[in-house]
């Protein structure tokens, strides 16, 4: 059984469909990338598995339907979701930020070690700790957001464009910290990318949406290789 | 200079009433981006439950936290009955619902209590103390006390507990909270309730100068609205220092300008509000509205 399982999922916003049945499964402990051009239905897919849109079909996490779950129960029961934007809370500092990621956590020595490690990941954390997080650059949010997800010790993690917008020397090592977490921690990650390159490095598997469906999908390294999915799809 | 410092300390201590209440219109503000009208209202009503429980023959100081947990509870009420229904409508609907709220609470006042003035006890003693050359009543101190240990209390659960921490982030990032495990519906309510409590205080601190009845909050709720607004409307520590700002004003514009006396303070009230609209529309303490288009 995956960690993860869509079957046949529909959903859209309002009339307009975007969603139009999509499956895929994440393995657990697995990184599977899901490519795809602007508006072929990526971040709504994201957003379908953690309760942000309605959808029809089935979405199971650890074998339990997430069907009519609030997105806080989802979470709860291990789903870290970066969104789009990264859902950085300007409002508050460094550290409360943080703090947000381990506020349900029980187990207070193994978070007190999840910290240290955050902080060996991102040692600009450190220093910004209590500056607001409306102050760091856009790479460092970036790194923010990511190390609040870690310290939700999550099953899964959901990576809305984790490269946007960033520099592309920042970009190589925010990718080296996700692979890092995922085998360490065997936190399984669903990554939605633009940079299809650098997404496939990291992944097991990947499926490429178009238009709201699963167009291919495979091994990272098949896709890789196919020069036609690669033109036709991936655009490099 | 004495007659000056009196003034001030008594100014203080109508502040930390107007702080309060500023307080809960802040908290409010913060959770939802509105003013919730029925704020006076609602402190008037638990001025009225802690007077019956005082004349039931409770002592002071339980039924005063009674009455704010009773406070809090209903704040919660309120916000699960009356306003979670109608949570994504427009904003003018919530507007005309607090103030729909304000009349019905008032009447329903009115209804059980009449609208005689009744005397409302006070814990503290009305004679004065000799600080230094100030005579200071032991009333006026006894409100900057109680007023002080409400606000800080606040503070501390905002600013130093995780329940503050997700109270917070739920009033300002809702989306980004929900994606963090907060229940965030949970945390408004939560809001409403503290904003309820510490309206109360308001009330019962006010209750033994203004004399008690269904509308003694009417001019209360006009200052605090100006402290809110010249601290800010955002800002918690922006709605205390704004309190106090407009406590001492009033309080020294009574004493000082003939023309203001006792009668037009609360054109002094309302000045301050126009005034910070027109020059400063982000108070003391907000950040100027940035909205990208």
């Amino acid at each position: 059984m995956a960690l993860l399982e869509l079957e046949e999922v529909r959903a859209g916003y309002g009339p307009t469909s975007v969603l139009h049945g999509i499956a895929l499964e994440v393995p657990e402990g697995g990184v599977v990338s899901l490519l795809g051009a602007n508006g072929a239905g990526k971040t709504t897919t994201l957003r379908a598995i953690t309760g942000g849109v309605r959808w029809t079909g089935d979405i199971r996490f650890r074998g339990h339907s997430l069907r009519r779950m609030a997105t806080e129960e989802i979470v709860r029961r291990g789903i870290a979701h970066v969104p789009e934007g990264r859902g950085i809370c300007t409002e508050l500092t460094v550290d409360e930020n943080l703090r947000l990621g381990s506020h349900l956590r029980r187990d207070g020595p193994e978070v007190k070690k999840d910290y240290d490690r955050v902080f060996e990941y991102f040692p600009v954390l450190k220093q910004r700790r209590r500056l607001s997080a409306s102050t760091l650059s856009g790479g460092e949010q970036q790194m923010l957001a990511l190390a609040r997800a870690f310290l939700m010790r999550p099953k899964l993690m959901l990576l809305d464009e984790p490269s946007l917008g960033l520099a592309p020397i920042i970009v190589r090592s925010i990718f080296e910290i996700i692979r890092s977490i995922n085998e360490t921690s065997q936190v399984a990650v669903l990554l939605v990318e633009q940079n299809a390159r650098i997404a496939l490095d990291l992944s097991m598997t990947a499926y490429v949406l178009e238009v709201g469906r699963v167009a291919v999908h495979g091994a990272a390294a098949e896709l890789r290789g196919d020069d036609s999915v690669r033109r036709s799809y991936l655009g490099y | 200079m004495q007659e000056f410092l009196q003034q001030l300390v008594g100014g203080l201590a109508i502040g930390g009433i107007f702080a309060s209440l500023a307080l809960a219109l802040v908290l409010i503000y913060n959770a939802m981006g509105l003013v919730n009208f029925a704020q006076g209202e609602m402190a008037m009503l638990a001025t009225f439950v802690a007077y019956a429980l005082v004349s039931q023959g409770m002592s002071y100081w339980i039924a005063f936290p009674v009455t704010l947990v009773l406070a809090f509870a209903g704040g919660i009420g309120v916000q699960r009955l009356v306003i979670k229904p109608v949570e994504r409508a427009p904003i003018l609907t919530l507007v005309i619902i607090t103030l729909g709220l304000a009349t019905l609470v008032n009447g329903l006042a009115g209804f059980i209590w009449g609208y005689v003035p009744r005397s409302f006890p006070s814990p503290f003693s009305s004679e004065s103390v000799d600080l230094v050359g100030v005579f200071v009543s032991y009333r006026d101190l006894g409100v900057i006390a109680v007023s002080g240990i409400v606000l800080l209390a606040v503070y501390l659960l905002l600013q130093r507990t995780t329940v503050g921490l997700t109270l917070r982030a739920a009033a300002h990032h809702p989306e980004a909270s929900r994606l963090l495990g907060v229940h965030v519906s949970w945390m408004l309510a939560l809001g409403w309730g503290l904003a309820s409590a510490v309206g109360a205080v308001s009330g019962i601190m006010v209750a033994p100068i203004l004399l008690l009845e269904p509308n003694m909050m009417q001019s209360i709720i006009i200052y605090a609205f100006a402290a809110a607004v010249l601290g800010g409307i955002e800002s918690p520590p922006g709605a205390v220092v704004g309190g106090l700002i407009v406590g001492v004003t009033i309080n020294l514009a009574g004493a000082y300008l003939p023309f203001v006396g006792g009668d037009l303070q609360l054109a002094v009230g309302l000045a301050i509000i126009i005034g910070v609209l027109i020059l400063k529309p982000n108070g003391l303490f907000g950040r100027a509205a940035v909205r990208r288009v």
